[in-house]
């Protein structure tokens, strides 16, 4: 009621006039009556000043809701409006009715026009189309978020799914582990293994948790040096080698695609799983290297053969197997594996115990430079291998019982027990590397007599090697002859042997030679021919053994020899490596073998000593000068024909005096 | 709609109970029926939502005279909106919970599998063994052959004849 008052008076309630005919008559305004005088009364009020306070105030409204729309805005200013028109009428009304003038019967609205009623129509479907467009909205945004949510799952279950066919998945249920992660874990720890008693700690490792990647996919995060693999090598031999394995680059390769973030949205779901399901095997062998080293270290502080620890730093140990060798065993991280073993290998030099020259000078006239870890050493990657399959092996047979495989040679050695894997593995290691050293030895005679042959006998243990060294004699062409007449003689030997053979078995560090014509006391002492070439068994020295074999091989052909001889029917004397004959006048000419192995233009030469029968005694000085009662031909290095026809001729001297 | 796919729903189930019906222990079965019951219940729950509140919405929709009216619908129809959205991701991860049960439940298949690839392994196994073994064999025949011809080669019989080597 701000404006301005205005007082409107009523008209005095006179009659008035209203209009004189021509005739004198006078019209009087009709009487009104007394509800019309309170409806005039009341339509007199003018309503204008509160219907244009309300157009202005809705034009005000209006420009400032397009600078701050609030969503009850206009809601508040209509039952603003509501309430003042309402106000004001109630004010009216109870003046009117104070004064008595008027009581409102009722009011009605007024019946809207029908182009407001089109336009509130319009409004209202306007509004409601806008809301309908906005839960439109709502509605598409929600199934695409939905969509992408399922189909995230579909991606990540399904390729749970694919790796829970070949590991261990639990759930862990409860409390989350973490965002993101629905409590999923892969478990690489196989308790069914192991046996209870020695106490397996469960690597940190063993137990993964699987994770989603930033697409929503499964993915796996390992901490990036927490895998390590196992590593034996010996120390001070390989400088220059690389200690790493070729079967183990393919598994960096892996690793470093795995690193190559650039590349992961561009790899298929296949891809993915692949590459996870890798790298769950990755660590998997990782667990199983620990494992291996963990029972290394616990075996090497058992007592037992074969077995020195003679080093222990962190991830490392160090022992010494005999034979003057070192070897180190090490978990070394996967990821670094080029740098952190060469670095490991070069400070292992300066720590080693052992020189190779002991291994070095191989006779054989084609290893003028030294390899001598050819010679020396078996390939580090292979006994790495050894050491790994044996563990397997006895983790699997203790845990289940199975049969073992036809070849295996853990099963083969008898019942092992646990605590002597290690000594076993050191111990074949220790053979390896010494039957490499009688191999040459044995190789440097062979190569020398031509008439020798080396024949390998694999024994497929790891603990044992064999060899023979075989000699073929010319045939005897009096084998026809032989043979009718030993029918006649049971002493002699029905059949002359046509092939010598020595054979030499190594077990561990022992070195068994088993051939004829052995050394046999006894039978040097009855002189019997059968006794002398009798097959015989005994032990050797490494230092011993080129001189025991070449003894052995001497004392052999001199055995062809002798029953060459006793086949023509002349009576010789056997002793040892010394063929006798008498002659008509007592004169003794024998035929000496001399056996030498440094002897580079070959081992065994033959002497041809002659004697005066009746200076015996003069056999004990064996000093060349004298020549007085004995005479020395070198005859130099023969070949076995050479040596038979040698002998024929010899016979023949002597057919005078001896034949039956 | 409602009827027909909780009554699938159920039918594909109920098979399932069955089969649990006969496993190994009465309890376990019985946990095992318990637990497809209020699955089912939740997955009806949550379609019923669905349905409610989506004819709610149809019928908040019709435009009305006064625009206070058409205010109060709009509001109605977007919590009517919010609320299937929100019953849509409980069936969803109603599906990825029994998703997840099958892949830690399905035990027959699991074993069937994990025994397959036992099998797999082991063969692979000793077909690598034998492989080995044949390699020995082939290697050592090898040897013994080389061994043999270098003995009776030309060179060992030159040096045979010469006494001389090298």
């Amino acid at each position: 009621m701000d404006g301005n008052l205005e007082v409107s008076l009523d008209k005095l309630p006179i009659k008035r006039l209203d209009s004189i005919e021509e005739n004198g008559v006078e019209r009087f305004p009709p009487d009104v009556g007394y509800d019309e005088t309170r409806l005039s009364l009341i339509r007199r009020i003018d309503f204008a000043w509160a219907v244009e306070k309300d157009d202005k105030k809705k034009q005000k409204k209006s420009s400032k809701e397009s600078s701050t729309p609030w969503q009850w805005q206009s809601m508040v200013e209509n039952l603003q409006l509501a309430h003042q028109e309402l106000s004001v009428i109630i004010d009216l009304i109870n003046t009117v009715e104070a004064n008595d003038a008027v009581t409102v019967a009722g009011m009605t609205r007024p019946k809207p026009l029908p182009n407001e009623l089109l336009s509130d129509l319009s409004a209202s479907a306007a509004t409601k189309l806008q809301c309908f467009r906005h839960l439109g909205k709502y509605f598409k945004q929600s199934a695409n978020a939905l969509d992408q949510q399922v189909a995230r799952e579909a991606r990540f279950y399904g390729a749970l799914i694919r790796l829970q066919q070949n590991w261990k998945v639990k759930r862990q249920r409860g409390a989350a582990s973490g965002p993101g992660s629905e409590g999923f874990t892969i478990d690489l720890f196989d308790n069914s293994l192991y046996d209870p008693a020695a106490v397996f700690r469960p690597s940190s490792l063993s137990t993964i948790r699987v994770d989603h990647d930033s697409a929503g996919m499964l993915s796996i995060n390992l901490p990036p040096k927490s895998c390590h693999s196992l590593q034996f090598s010996f120390l001070g031999g390989h400088s220059g080698e690389s200690l790493q394995e070729p079967y183990k680059t393919k598994t960096y390769s892996s690793v470093d695609y795995r690193s190559r973030e650039s590349e992961k949205e561009s790899m298929s779901d296949d891809e993915c799983v692949k590459e996870t399901h890798s790298l769950l095997r990755e660590t998997h062998q990782a667990i199983f290297d620990e494992q291996v080293f963990d029972l290394v270290n616990r075996e090497a502080f058992n007592p037992s053969l074969g077995v020195n620890v003679t080093g222990i730093r962190e991830n490392y140990l160090q022992l010494s197997i005999g034979q003057g060798t070192s070897v180190f065993i090490s978990l070394v991280p996967s990821s670094q594996g080029d740098q952190t073993a060469e670095s490991l290998g070069s400070q292992n030099l300066e720590n080693a115990i052992l020189p190779l020259d002991s291994l070095e000078g191989v006779k054989l006239p084609e290893e003028e430079h030294d390899t001598p870890k050819k010679w020396g050493f078996p390939n580090h990657i292979s006994y790495e291998i050894y050491l790994q399959q044996i563990f397997h092996e006895h983790i699997l047979v203790k845990a289940k019982e199975k049969p073992v495989f036809t070849r295996s040679q853990v099963s083969g050695q008898g019942a092992k027990d646990g605590s002597s894997l290690l000594g076993h593995f050191c111990l074949s290691l220790a053979h390896r590397i010494f039957s490499n050293k009688v191999l040459m030895e044995l190789e440097n005679v062979v190569c020398r007599v031509p008439y020798l042959q080396l024949i390998s006998h694999p024994t497929w243990h790891s603990r044992t090697s064999s060899w023979t060294v075989f000699m073929k004699v010319p045939q005897s062409i009096l084998h026809a002859g032989c043979q009718a007449r030993t029918s006649n003689n049971p002493r002699v030997k029905n059949v002359i042997k046509s092939q010598f053979r020595t054979k030499v078995v190594v077990n561990d560090d022992c070195i068994n030679i088993e051939g004829e014509g052995a050394p046999n006391v006894l039978g040097l002492f009855k002189g019997n021919s059968e006794e002398i070439s009798s097959m015989n068994r005994y032990d050797c020295d490494l230092a011993d053994l080129p001189v025991t074999i070449l003894q052995q091989v001497a004392s052999q052909v001199i055995g062809w020899l002798h029953e060459e001889a006793l086949s023509v029917g002349i009576k010789v004397n056997r002793d040892f490596l010394c063929l006798s004959f008498e002659l008509e006048q007592g004169e003794i000419v024998s035929l000496v073998a001399h056996v030498d192995p440094e002897d580079n233009q070959g081992c065994i030469s033959w002497w041809l000593v002659m004697e005066d029968g009746f200076a015996e005694e003069q056999k004990l000085h064996m000093d060349g000068s004298d020549g007085a009662s004995e005479y020395r031909k070198f005859l130099g290095h023969l070949s076995l024909d050479v040596l038979y026809s040698t002998l024929m001729d010899l016979v023949s001297l002597c057919s005078g005096g001896g034949s039956q | 709609m409602n009827k027909g796919v909780g009554g699938g729903g159920g039918g594909g189930l109920g098979s399932a109970a069955v089969g649990a019906g006969s496993g190994p222990t009465a309890a376990a079965a019985a946990a095992a029926a318990q637990k497809q019951k209020s699955l089912l219940q939740r997955v009806e729950t949550d379609i019923g939502n669905i349905v409610d509140n989506f004819s709610h919405l149809v019928n908040v929709s019709r435009v009305n005279d006064p625009p206070v009216r058409n205010s109060q619908e709009a509001f109605m129809m977007e919590m009517r909106a919010a609320r299937m959205v929100q019953a849509a991701d409980s069936l969803l991860k109603l599906v990825s919970e029994l998703k997840q049960t099958a892949i830690f439940s399905g035990f027959a298949s699991l074993n069937d599998h994990v025994e397959q690839r036992t099998v797999e392994f082991n063969q692979h196994a000793e077909k690598t063994d034998r492989m080995l073994a044949r390699i020995g064999e082939e290697a050592a025949a090898s040897l013994k052959e080389l061994e043999a011809h270098y003995y009776s080669s030309a060179e060992r019989a030159s040096q045979l004849q010469n006494g001389d080597l090298r």
